[in-house]
């Protein structure tokens, strides 16, 4: 028959090993409560319990691509709800560094996003709220970044209004190289390390 | 017995507020031949008591009437011992609690129940439990030497009586001799089976008596005077025994009828016993050509759940694929097994025997197998995911093994035909014909019971025994003989350990009962009988026929002959029979009707209707009781009449009361078909069917058939009570009176 998948449990076997957080999935006993607690379900191309099914009958593509791995907001919602306790959020996390690692870019603006913000925990120890979006609005081009810009005014002055937002720049914490040993020392702990 | 009686009035509880008692006193008892009438704030407080002993002390009074609270509660203080009878009346759950205080109507109520209440009294004998003239036997016979069979008997010899053990095969062990490991509580890791050390418990256990290759060839008498016939290794013995556990286990599906899953095509599909077995006998291999397995695939539910099939779930096939799937990993780390399921269904504890397989890296797919099929000497599993929404196909499979169910041994492969009797419609040219479930002639020989209805014990449709499934489980339909293990249902080690010990346990109670002529389940302690006033008998053979234990034989000039021991008390017997012969000493036709006649029925011109309710003690009261007990409100002009069993229901009564004026007949029973909750199985379901003759009764009174009515209650539909009743009285309402008041 075409278009029949085949089971292949070598993809597996790889997010067991690979993937932080990738073996808990083992423990998955497909009843959906994860995917019909997840507020994103609707956006999702594939809800968590079918990316499960997915990488248990192999198919490496349609996970490493998927849009879902990428749009887990950390809700925690499915991690409280899952009844084998499996740490959904996490595992969706895990995917999606793994996917950018090995080179799929499931949703370019949220890969880019989550790659500043990192980029600027690690430089300043905090997000700077206006030096981060210049960033990911510029990222695209400088059309697309003036874009952007004017999209989000009406937010920008608001939040300047409510002093929310300060006009200079944010200054690095005290004893940044500190938190760098430690996220350096957290990134070498993990199965794949940060994506950053 | 010379009569004294005294009536007992109680005033707590609210009966005092509720009721003119002085009137009560007078109306109530006026009808009878009452010794002594007191009232008292408190009766079942000491002082109360103490005072109901005084008088049977000193004034001798033999027969106590307690007009207070429902029969269900402080039954226990108002025991008098042997000598005394004690008949309850019902004044607070059914009057003052459920009807309005100080009311005409409320005051009649408790009129009639009082009334109702001598009148039993007058007619109830001390019974005298029945003695056989044999000596009775504790001793118990354990049929099927499995891990069931072998742990009834060897709790029936700890806990000290003789059990006699007897096993078709030449050794003892069962399935359980054939496996390689157990899965079995605490359901973390999996362990020996443990048959030889059972084995040996057994053989070292003076209280157990084996017999192996052996069968049972005919097993006569009842309850406590049981005479087996065994045929051991082809000479005959005989033993006496007290009760009976049947422990004959089961047989896997038969996996010839599973083609469509590869079965019989492919040499390496194998059904979950055959898989076991050879892992027992060492080594994991594919049959076709003897190498070894690694890839394997195992489908569950091969066969059960599914209509065509077994259409029930056997709880224990998964478990074994679990348990199976770790042999396959222990041969070889390196393998892969596939665990394709409807749904898993691990109960309970064993849940953690899921997540260890799991744990261990087994995949479990959930969808229904579609295709098995095999490619370059490898098979492959086509499967619906219900999970992708996907056809997906697994391919280098060495083995795929059928997670097949259990059935029953009892089952006969093809429905067995008997003679038919003279009158049945669908015999066939031989004058043969098919017998169902329910009858004793259905299941394959085990027993042998010397039974008019029949050898084994009369099964439900998949051919497991019949028992009163929430109440009593190891009970079945033939007093006295008891089932354990997976010829009861599908289970489990574990389950089929707690069945035996729950089998062997009632057998003993069994055997301790009927020596002292008390009853069992749900009569426990009982010690009335039905007695039969044989020369008015005319052998219309219905009590032989629809007494639901199987209780009455039949001797050579086709009397009746009943067999105490195996009688439950239901009455469903004295319902039966045309001739109202059949009574107990508490209880009988002739008692029940007197009640109905106690009861006053107004004039027409006087508007109150009268409503009889025939009530099953069992379930239906108690509901009403609790209905009471939540203040619900109903009719005052009901008149509940307590049946043992609404089986027991005789159609005279219902001829009689309406003959007499009372205006409707309402019947609460339990609820039956296929999952009944009947104590006594059979009773409300006869109830109705003969409720179904009535309607010549009504014809010829010239009466509408609505003003007589069935309903099925359980005990939980209390609330339902009052909406019941009520809308019984507004068709009383509307049919109008009942045109032979006053005649
Ligand atoms: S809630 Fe947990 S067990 Fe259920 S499907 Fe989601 S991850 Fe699996
Ligand atoms: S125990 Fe499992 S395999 Fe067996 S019938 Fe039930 S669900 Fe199917
Ligand atoms: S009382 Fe019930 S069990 Fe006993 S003989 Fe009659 S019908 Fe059978
Ligand atoms: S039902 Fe009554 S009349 Fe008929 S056989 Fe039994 S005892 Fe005799």
């Amino acid at each position: 028959m075409e278009n029949m998948v085949n089971y292949d449990p070598s993809f597996a076997e790889e997010v067991f090993r690979d993937v932080d957080a990738g073996d808990e999935i083992k423990m998955c006993m497909n009843c959906g409560v994860c995917a019909g607690s997840c507020p994103l379900r609707e956006h999702m191309d594939y809800p968590p319990r079918q990316i499960f099914g997915l990488i248990r009958a192999g198919k490496r593509e349609e996970v490493l691509s998927s849009k879902a791995i990428m749009l887990c907001t950390s809700c925690y919602t499915c991690v409280v709800k899952c009844p084998r306790n499996i740490p959904v959020m996490d595992v969706m996390h895990g995917l999606a560094h793994y996917a950018l690692k090995q080179g799929y870019v499931p949703r370019k603006d949220t890969a880019s996003f989550g790659k500043e913000f990192w980029k600027q925990v690690y430089r300043l120890g905090r997000i700077d709220e206006k030096d981060l979006p210049r960033r990911v609005f510029f990222s695209g081009g400088l059309v697309e970044g003036i874009k952007a810009m004017l999209n989000f005014m009406d937010i920008g002055l608001r939040l300047m209004l409510h002093h929310r937002m300060k006009l200079l720049p944010e200054r690095k914490i005290k004893g940044v190289k500190s938190l760098q040993k430690m996220l350096d020392k957290a990134e070498g702990l993990g199965k794949g390390g940060a994506a950053a | 017995m010379d009569k004294k009686t005294a009536v007992y009035i109680c005033t707590g509880c609210g009966i005092g507020d509720a009721l003119d008692i002085e009137q009560l006193k007078e109306e109530g008892t006026e009808d009878f031949t009452i010794d002594i009438t007191r009232d008292h704030p408190f009766l079942c407080g000491q002082e109360g008591v103490d005072l109901i002993k005084q008088d049977i002390e000193g004034e001798g009074i033999n027969t106590v009437i307690i007009a207070a609270c429902s029969h269900r509660v402080n039954y226990d203080l108002f025991n008098f011992g042997q000598g005394v009878i004690v008949q309850r009346v019902n004044l607070r759950e059914q009057v003052a609690w459920s009807q309005p205080a100080g009311e005409e109507d409320t005051q009649m109520l408790a009129e009639d129940n009082l009334r109702i209440g001598c009148s039993q009294a007058k007619d109830t004998e001390l019974p005298e439990p029945f003695k056989a003239e044999e000596e009775y036997s504790k001793d118990i016979l354990v049929v099927g030497g499995g891990l069931a069979g072998m742990t009834a008997a060897l709790e029936t010899a700890r806990a000290g009586y003789q059990a006699i053990l007897v096993e078709r095969e030449d050794r003892l062990g069962g399935f359980l001799g054939k496996m390689k490991k157990l899965i079995t509580l605490p359901y973390k890791e999996v362990s020996e089976p443990g048959a030889e050390e059972l084995i040996k418990a057994i053989e070292d256990e003076p209280k157990v008596k084996v017999y192996t290759s052996s069968t049972v060839e005919k097993i006569s008498g009842g309850p406590g005077l049981y005479t087996v016939e065994i045929k051991s290794n082809g000479n005959g013995v005989s033993e006496r025994v007290g009760a009976v556990v049947q422990a004959t286990g089961w047989v896997p599906y038969d996996a010839n009828k599973l083609g469509h899953l590869g079965y019989g095509k492919f040499k390496d599909v194998v059904t979950n016993v055959e898989m076991e077995e050879m892992a027992a006998s060492g080594k994991i291999t594919r049959p076709s050509d003897g190498s070894d397995a690694k890839n394997v695939l195992f489908i569950q539910c091969a066969g059960s759940r599914d209509p065509e099939h077994l259409p029930y779930c056997s709880s224990a096939c998964c478990l074994v694929s679990m348990k199976q799937a770790g042999y396959v990993k222990e041969q070889n780390p390196e393998a892969v097994n596939y665990i394709l399921y409807k749904d898993v269904r691990t109960v309970g504890q064993a849940e953690d025997f899921y997540r260890k397989a799991q744990n261990d890296g087994n995949i479990f797919i959930r969808g229904e197998a579609a295709n098995v099929g095999e490619e370059g000497g490898k098979l492959f599993v086509e499967a619906d995911d219900e999970l992708l929404g996907e056809r997906v196909k697994i391919e280098d499979l060495d083995l795929v093994v059928l997670a097949v169910g259990m059935v029953p041994a009892s089952k006969p492969d093809t429905t067995p035909r008997i003679k038919a009797p003279a009158d049945a419609e669908d015999a066939d040219e031989d004058g043969m014909i098919e017998v169902v479930p329910d009858s004793g002639f259905f299941a394959n020989s085990a027993l042998n019971l010397d039974y008019r209805q029949g050898p084994e014990l009369p099964t439900l449709k998949y051919g497991f025994p019949d028992s009163h499934f929430i109440c009593f489980p190891y009970e079945t339909r033939r007093t006295g003989v008891y089932s354990a293990g997976c010829i009861r249902r599908p289970m489990e080690t574990a389950k089929a350990i707690d069945d035996a010990v729950g089998a062997a346990m009632k057998a003993i109670q069994c055997t301790e009962a009927t020596a002292e002529g008390k009853a069992v389940h749900p009569r426990a302690g009982d010690t009335t009988y039905p007695e039969f006033n044989m020369q008015r008998c005319t052998q219309c053979k219905r009590c032989t026929e629809e007494c639901p234990f199987g209780a009455i034989n039949e001797d050579e000039e086709a009397n009746p002959l009943p067999n105490p021991t195996r009688c439950r008390r239901c009455g469903v017997c004295m319902g039966a029979c045309p001739e109202r012969i059949i009574s107990f000493k508490n209880y009988s036709v002739g008692m029940i009707g007197n009640m109905i006649k106690s009861v006053h029925v107004p004039e027409e011109d006087e508007e109150k209707p009268r409503v009889l309710c025939l009530i099953c003690e069992n379930d239906a009261l108690p509901a009403v009781d609790m209905a009471g007990i939540k203040r619900m409100k109903w009719s005052p002009y009901v008149r509940f009449i307590p049946m043992r069993c609404l089986g027991s229901m005789n159609l005279v009564w219902i001829a009689d009361s309406l003959s007499r004026g009372i205006d409707g007949i309402l019947l609460l029973g339990c609820r039956h078909g296929d999952d009944y909750q009947c104590h006594f199985i059979k009773g409300s379901e006869l109830a109705e069917t003969r409720l179904s003759k009535v309607s010549e009764t009504l014809d010829r009174l010239a009466l509408e058939s609505e003003r007589v009515k069935f309903v099925e209650v359980g005990i939980t539909d209390y609330h339902k009570i009052p909406a019941i009743i009520d809308e019984f009285m507004e068709t009383i309402d509307e049919v109008g009176p009942n045109p032979y008041k006053g005649w």
